[in-house]
């Protein structure tokens, strides 16, 4: 109906073309014969509303650094009962939908529209809540719904991390108000977070789309240098709160370039020096992950960063890695606190390499084996604690026996996070064969 | 509402929008566009009707598998009623005399006109409590922590349907006395002094090959929407095997033995992100299971599906499984669940709509007691896989692009009782 008009920025000009105002469909294709129709919706075709990306070319089968970080308008946090949200505007671009192993490419369709996204965290805690309870957004202009009302996809991005977005189509430049509904969070709660967020809160904030706004987050984009496009890598987390672009240290990435990718411990390592200067967003996880309350303070948006690995109580029993995500599997013994009884708590926390960034909506299940023999077979629970945030976990179910030296554990990936991914993730968390730890010697109480 | 522009319309998008308008100006555009339609008349014997008002489904057409296909256009007209206090014997003179001016009007079918009249917990509060030992009738409430739905607390539901948009239009019309006769009968008494309508719960809606994509003029209706698809969604639906029979429907006891309870919502849906993000696999995945798209049972629209849905016992069963290792599962295969010894409990008669300018459902089923309808809500929400695979909509069958904005809760007496009925007519 709507057929709107492309310029192809083609090759390897694209970056530079882009950045100089190119208009583009992000490889959607278009048929240069309409270079001068208009469309019927006011936007005048000759404004770009989608910049036209350079796709990397067989990227890897993980997490792989992409062509440039995203510009975005971080508006005001909000608060909304137990919540607080940060709704952040992009232009729209593509992302991947995943059901079971599969992804599915969204492109957007050239029309007028913004890649909206928020941040939702704790207030308390300020653990970013990173499940999908069915949030649901409306979009207003002039006190007229515009379109149908929509529930953003659970999204992961390396920029922002564990958050909520959609490509939404607006009816051109204007000012919309959106009303976020945030539904009762349903999966299981431990800790300081249990028996909260059983109420729906709302939220509501205003945007406007223009000019200036296309301009700011088209010509706001920040290419890498393309030899690292496509390189095992991922970007570091933005600096919320400190303005989504124009520093010089965001062109940063970790990873090393070379092929090498078997070591996941030298990135940690890297990140955290790396992120000396990101501190106040998940640096002090290192030190301090419990004490979330520096995140809320100062406007800024806490990043969805998991705690590495030796923050973890309990017997650290592997950091393994599948589909190029990292595993932290732990026992926690003599802590009761996340279990019923008295057996032992298994976790398998799941994350990002690079940015330890949740991933959730897996479904895992746990086998311990003795000698070949199997003793325990048993689903692992998603859960959120504000002491371990996102987890799986379950006690494990060996009744009267006790676990012993040389037991195996091993962790069955039934299904991979079922989350959208932004580039550059997109291909990473799929394949995801099973992975074998062991109890040590010594379990630490 | 004024009447829509005659341009740029097709035919079949006109009169649709025109069922929408309603009122006297709507028929006029209407008869303008059709000319008077030959339609076949009512009977002048009662008796000769069946006595349960939902008895519909041996006179409405039947499609290539011989599954009854529901007439094209719709509507609801919510009643409240005029006076205070319980209702006279003249007042329910009145009604039935109203109704039966249809009877006589149009044949009871889908060629003429088929109608039930629905009345909620709110009436019977206000004309004496229902019998509840034998008809539980709850208020309706919210039934999933993502919706805060108004309630129909207004009295009565009409429900008119016909495949002639004239038909229904007219006998609208005829019931609250703005015509002098339909099809040839003299309207002698209207509801006009019984009920009010209440225009902005008036809704309208549509079924029917090729209706769905005749809207994608309408905002938030993508292109995509196949073209010869019934239903908004893309999808067949209606398969007889996965509709209760009217017997499983219908209330076997009590003063009300005959007629049944009826659940309405009103939703919004969501069908560009279904569309234009969502793949067709995912779509099969999602709305009826995984194995769906691994064999290849659906094919565009559901073509493949005969008399239907194909979710078998073992897939209903592997639903859990399914979520954990397959990271999806199906609406039906999920709403299934509550099936009796493997009878579907509902008798679904929803149709789709654009009331209000974008697009949506009106859910409408059938079923023996609320509690059913209930108990197949929460199947389909399914809660208890929220986090083992799948998330509290993400994948899990189609929660993810429906949005609750209204619920209601009715009992449809027996034909005998549908005129104002007590709460206890024993």
């Amino acid at each position: 109906m709507n057929r709107r008009r492309f310029f192809h920025c083609a090759g390897s000009v694209a970056a530079l073309a882009a950045a100089a105002g190119c208009i583009g469909s992000d490889g959607l294709g278009g048929d240069p014969d309409d270079a001068d129709d208009e469309t019927d919706d006011g936007i005048d075709d000759d404004r770009q509303v989608t910049p036209d990306l350079p796709e990397i070319e067989d990227p890897p089968d993980a997490v792989y650094v992409p062509t440039h970080r995203e510009a975005m308008r971080m508006l005001e946090p909000i608060e909304a009962g137990e919540y607080t949200l940060a709704p952040m505007l992009s232009y729209p671009h593509p992302f991947w939908l995943v059901d079971g192993r599969e992804t599915e490419r969204v492109d957007p369709d050239g029309g007028p529209a913004v890649h909206l996204m928020f941040s939702l965290w704790d207030d308390e805690t300020g653990i970013v809540l990173p499940v999908d309870a069915g949030a649901q957004i409306r979009v207003e202009q002039n006190g007229q719904q515009v379109g149908s009302p929509r529930t953003p996809w659970p999204m992961i991005s390396q920029e922002m991390g564990f958050h909520f977005g959609d490509n939404v189509p607006l009816d051109g430049d204007g000012t919309y108000t959106v009303e976020v509904t945030l539904p009762p969070i349903g999966v299981r709660k431990t800790g300081a977070l249990e028996d909260r967020f059983t109420e729906t809160e709302t939220a509501t904030f205003e945007f406007t789309y223009d000019e200036d706004f296309r301009q700011e987050v088209i010509g706001g984009i920040d290419y890498l240098d393309e030899e690292h496009w496509g390189e095992r890598g991922a970007i570091e987390p933005m600096e919320h709160g400190h303005g989504a672009h124009g520093d010089d240290e965001h062109g940063d990435h970790h990873g090393d370039g070379d092929d090498d990718h078997g070591d996941h411990d030298d990135h940690h390592g890297d990140g955290d020096d790396d992120h000396g200067d990101h501190d106040d967003h998940h640096g002090d996880g290192d030190d301090d992950h419990g004490d979330h309350d520096d995140h809320s303070d100062h406007g800024h948006v806490p990043y969805s960063s998991l705690p590495p690995a030796e923050d973890y109580s309990g017997t650290l029993l592997g950091e393994p890695e599948t589909g190029d995500a990292t595993l932290v599997i732990s026992l926690l013994e003599g802590d009761t606190r996340l279990t019923d009884g008295t057996e032992p708590y298994l976790l398998v926390s799941p994350r990002t390499p690079y940015n330890r960034v949740p991933l959730a909506d897996m479904a895992l299940s746990a086998t311990i084996d003795r000698d070949g023999e199997e003793l325990a077979t048993f689903d692992l629970e998603q859960t959120l604690d504000d002491e371990y945030d996102l987890h799986y976990g379950a006690e494990t179910g060996l009744d009267d026996a006790e676990l012993e030296p040389g037991d195996t554990v091993t962790i069955t990936v039934e299904s991979p996070p079922q989350v959208s991914r932004h580039r550059g993730y997109e291909t990473a968390f799929l394949e995801m064969p099973a992975v074998e730890v062991e109890i040590p010697e010594e379990v630490s109480e | 509402m004024s009447l829509p522009d005659r341009t740029g319309l097709s035919r079949r998008e006109y009169l649709r929008a025109v069922v929408a308008v309603g009122g006297a100006s709507a028929l006029s555009a209407c008869v303008a566009e059709n000319g008077e339609t030959d339609v076949p008349g009512g009977t002048d014997d009662p008796d000769s009707l069946p006595s349960r008002q939902h008895a519909w489904n041996d006179a409405l057409s039947t499609d290539d598998d011989g599954n009854v296909q529901l007439p094209e256009h719709h509507v609801l007209l919510a009643l409240s009623l005029v006076e205070d206090g319980a209702p006279t014997d003249e007042d329910r003179e009145t009604v039935e005399t109203s109704l039966r001016t249809l009877e006589r009007a149009y044949e009871w079918s889908n060629e003429g006109l088929v109608f039930t009249i629905g009345y909620t917990p709110a009436y019977f509060d206000r004309v004496g409590s229902l019998a509840t030992e034998t008809v539980d009738l709850p208020e309706p409430t919210a039934l999933t922590t993502r919706e805060d739905p108004e309630p129909d607390d207004f009295d009565a539901l009409l429900h008119l349907a016909s495949d002639h948009a004239e038909v229904v239009l007219r006998a609208e019309e005829a019931l609250f006395g703005d015509v002098a006769d339909v099809n040839g009968v003299d309207v002698d008494a209207d509801l006009s002094s019984i009920f009010e309508r209440l225009d902005d719960q008036r809704r309208t809606g549509f079924v029917g090959p090729g209706l769905p994509a005749d809207h994608t003029d309408t905002s938030g209706v993508p292109e995509e929407v196949p073209e010869d698809a019934p239903f908004f969604m893309g999808f067949r639906s209606g398969f007889r095997a996965n509709q209760a029979t009217e017997d499983r429907a219908t209330i076997t006891e009590g003063p009300f033995e005959g007629g049944t309870t009826q659940h309405v919502s009103s939703m919004d849906i969501q069908l560009e992100t279904w569309f234009t993000q969502d793949s067709h696999r995912q779509r099969i995945a999602k709305m009826f299971s995984p194995e769906h798209v691994d064999e290849e049972l659906v094919g565009e629209i559901g073509e493949r599906l005969s008399t239907s849905s194909g979710v078998t016992d073992e897939r209903i069963e592997a639903t859990a499984e399914d979520a954990r290792t397959r990271g999806v599962v199906g609406h039906a295969q999920k709403a299934a669940r509550a099936r009796e010894d493997g009878q579907p409990l509902l008798l679904r008669r929803d149709f789709n709509t654009v009331d209000g300018d974008r697009p949506g459902l009106h859910f409408l089923s059938l079923q023996r007691e609320i509690e059913e309808f209930v108990r197949v809500r929460e199947a389909m929400t399914g809660s208890d896989l929220a986090g083992n695979g799948v998330g509290g909509v993400l994948n899990n069958g189609i929660l993810q692009y429906i949005f609750v904005n209204r619920r209601g809760n009715y009992l449809v007496p027996p034909r005998s009782l549908r005129a104002l009925p007590p709460g206890d007519p024993a």
